[in-house]
């Protein structure tokens, strides 16, 4: 009986040491480096972060390349994979075509949009082969920082609303046929259908797949960094430069915490407004 | 059991024999350790294990362990051999700042005592720079440096009153105001600006305003920071950015934008113009710097090769050291490396091509008479928060449209704190 009642915490020992070593250690150590001055508490590296004069900029990117690109992958990834779920010809390379761009690094993908939009890149050349402009249009540089802002969000949903689709498809693909079957014996039209019965179902899976991509948005940085250098200053590329240009591993950590801390509370509000509706239990 | 006993001692006996052996066969050949903050890129790295040291290892029956490691580690490792008295390092090979900062703490050899390197003259400037504290602190090693790059057509659009001739050699006339007029002249023949800048990022754009642009208004880097000589330098930049290639905030490197043909002219680091050169190398010339009211500013990074008091086997040490500097060795860095040559035997040894020409427009830098020599100030780990505040003043007086004044007010405080806390005169 003893014995049969410790399995089950050795079973976890692996998952809890590997969570104390590679996340509860940074982690500690982070707010050390943020928090302490010679040993000592201290708000001095919290002051020296945010007088900083790039924070606040780095802050309003960072939420704003979130609240631009997530809603608009959610959208896109919902009508692809319904989309998708239908059985026709060529579905399955239509998958793997939608899938590729999940391969390719943020870096890669910053890259090849940057070759595509440069001034004498692709696109500005077909544009002037055709006629259509005489002199190359610029993406790139201050000056366009709104530009740079429109590209790194088509950039980012070429490359990233992929795994949103995968997500949502196998979503779609766990719905039982039987109630999409019985909704239509009673009548009910395709959008009664989706309505009612589709996406409360989808509901687990949109919630997954909005914190993974919220997550990820947080941390956008190889992208930006490709496209805009630091036109666009954002908050995981501020981070690095920190640590890496200005050696202040304190500021870096207060970054780094920030990045976390605001990805932890939008995770919960998720978790919390989002919550999975399963039809056996709302049917009263 | 005994008998066990007896098997085991036999062979540690026979092991031990066998593992001698193969100690004092092996401790013939004398290691010299070689630490170096320099080419420590991994093809880099490569090269100098794989081509530079297999030719002075064979000549001299030496080894050389090639350790490539940072420089605060250097600092740290020394500092704790020199404490201790137990020196294990025989060459460092580090910038000109870290010798500065290695010798002032007294951990340098004097190299007066070395006999003469023979067959080769150092350039008067590098071996001025390789005597302080009081000793000969280091043998110059490897140079570089930033130039600028035109493209054989913006020629065409000379401003008048400069010719080619006046760009080509840096003459008195190849001022910063010509730079604009010409960059103008471009834009409106052409219809895109023609000049650029890697100020992306990674892009050395920082090198450019405290060692280029600041020194050639003000005198100084960084202690007229904030002056009215800046101020008149600050609203030059802002005259001069429309006609800058708005893509330049993005760019880390020149070498891709010169090829596409996406501006004429360009400012970079040699090693990362090398590219473009090597590949059209009829389209390119490299030229000095402009010249500002105060001179040409311009920066050499000068490496050094030095030996740490206490060195287990100087000899070999100044042997690599004599090696390092021989003009064929030299030679054989730049092509690789595209450091330059500190010896001057060495540009005859050039291969006529795209070297040649890199190094005929450094040398012509090297050699305008109003040359203002600069050094990258050896601030550890400073270095990055300095090199921040001219950036930070470029975006917000240059890119935001702030006032200069307000900008320099608050700044130049911050820069004169980093020299106050580090106990440094501002350069």
């Amino acid at each position: 009986m003893e014995r049969r009642s410790l399995i089950p915490y050795l079973l976890l020992l692996p998952a809890i040491i590997y969570l104390l070593g590679f996340i509860g250690y940074p982690l500690i150590q982070a707010f050390y480096l943020a928090f302490t001055k010679d040993g000592a508490l201290s708000l001095d590296t919290v002051r020296r972060a945010l007088s900083d004069y790039y924070f606040w900029d780095a802050l309003r990117n960072t939420l704003l390349f979130a609240a631009v690109i997530v809603p608009i992958q959610l959208g896109l990834a919902v009508v692809l994979a319904l989309f998708m779920n239908r059985t026709f010809k060529g579905r399955d390379l239509g998958i793997y075509a939608l899938i590729i761009p999940l391969t390719i690094s943020d870096v890669a993908a910053g890259l090849i949009w940057f070759s595509l939009l440069s001034p004498y890149g692709f696109v500005n050349k077909l544009l002037m082969n055709l006629g259509i402009t005489n002199t190359p249009i610029y993406f790139f540089g201050y000056q366009f920082r709104t530009r740079e802002f429109f590209v790194i969000v088509l950039a980012e949903i070429w490359r990233a609303t992929s795994i949103v689709f995968v997500i949502i498809l196998a979503g779609l693909q766990m719905i039982s046929r039987e109630y999409l079957e019985a909704a239509e014996v009673f009548g009910a039209g395709y959008w009664t259908r989706l309505r009612h019965i589709v996406l409360p179902m989808l509901k687990p899976s949109i919630q997954s797949a909005l914190i993974i991509r919220t997550l990820f948005a947080m941390q956008i940085f190889g992208i930006v960094l490709i496209l805009a250098g630091r036109d666009i200053p954002v908050l995981a590329a501020e981070g690095y430069r920190q640590m890496v240009d200005l050696k202040d591993p304190g500021v870096a950590s207060i970054y780094a915490l920030i990045i976390a801390g605001i990805s932890l509370i939008l995770a919960a509000l998720y978790v919390k407004f989002l919550r999975a509706e399963y039809l056996e239990v709302s049917r009263q | 059991m005994r008998q066990l006993f007896g098997v085991l001692l036999a062979a540690l006996v026979v092991a031990s024999v066998i593992a001698s052996g193969c100690i004092s066969g092996g401790g013939e050949k004398t290691t010299v350790t070689f630490l170096s903050t320099q080419l420590n890129p991994p093809e880099e790295r490569a090269f100098v294990k794989d081509e530079l040291l297999k030719p002075f290892s064979e000549e001299y029956n030496l080894e050389v362990n090639f350790v490539p490691i940072p420089y605060t580690d250097l600092i740290t490792r020394l500092e704790g051999e020199e404490q201790t008295g137990k020196v294990t390092i025989d060459v460092i090979g580090d910038l000109h700042g870290g010798m500065d900062y290695m010798a002032a703490k007294g951990w340098l050899m004097d190299l007066n005592d070395m006999p003469q390197l023979k067959d080769r003259t150092f350039i008067t400037t590098f071996d001025r720079y390789s005597h302080m504290h009081g000793i000969k602190a280091y043998v110059p090693w490897m140079s570089a440096t930033y130039v600028m790059v035109v493209n054989k057509d913006a020629f065409k659009y000379l401003p008048e009153g400069l010719t080619e001739e006046d760009v080509m050699t840096g003459s008195g006339k190849w001022t910063y105001d010509a730079l604009l007029q010409w960059a103008k002249n471009l834009k409106e023949a052409t219809g895109q600006p023609q000049l650029g800048f890697p100020a992306g990022p990674k892009g050395l754009w920082h090198r450019f305003l405290h060692g280029y642009i600041y020194p050639s208004y003000t005198g100084y880097q960084a202690k007229k920071f904030n002056s009215p000589e800046a101020i008149e330098m600050w609203n030059y930049m802002k005259e001069l950015w429309p006609y800058v290639n708005p893509s330049s905030t993005v760019w880390d490197s020149m070498s891709d934008p010169l090829l596409k043909g996406e501006v004429m002219i360009a400012w970079d680091h040699t090693a990362r113009i090398k590219n473009a050169i090597e590949t059209k190398p009829d389209q390119f010339v490299v030229v000095p710097v402009p010249r500002g009211p105060k001179g040409r500013g311009f920066i050499v990074v000068l490496a050094g090769l030095a030996i740490p008091k206490g060195a287990p086997h100087k000899d070999e040490a100044w042997k690599l050291i004599d090696y390092l500097t021989r003009p064929e060795t030299q030679v054989k860095v730049l092509e690789k490396t595209g450091f330059f040559p500190t010896v001057e035997e060495a540009s005859g040894k050039l291969p006529e091509g795209p070297l040649k020409i890199l190094a005929e427009g450094v040398r012509a830098q090297a050699s305008t008479q109003d040359a203002l020599v600069v050094m990258i100030p050896n601030l550890g780990e400073k270095g990055g928060e300095f090199t921040s505040l001219y950036r930070e003043a470029f975006e917000r007086i240059v890119l935001k449209g702030e006032d200069p004044q307000k900008v320099l007010d608050e700044l130049g405080e911050q820069m004169d704190a980093i020299f106050q806390e580090l106990g440094v005169e501002e350069p």
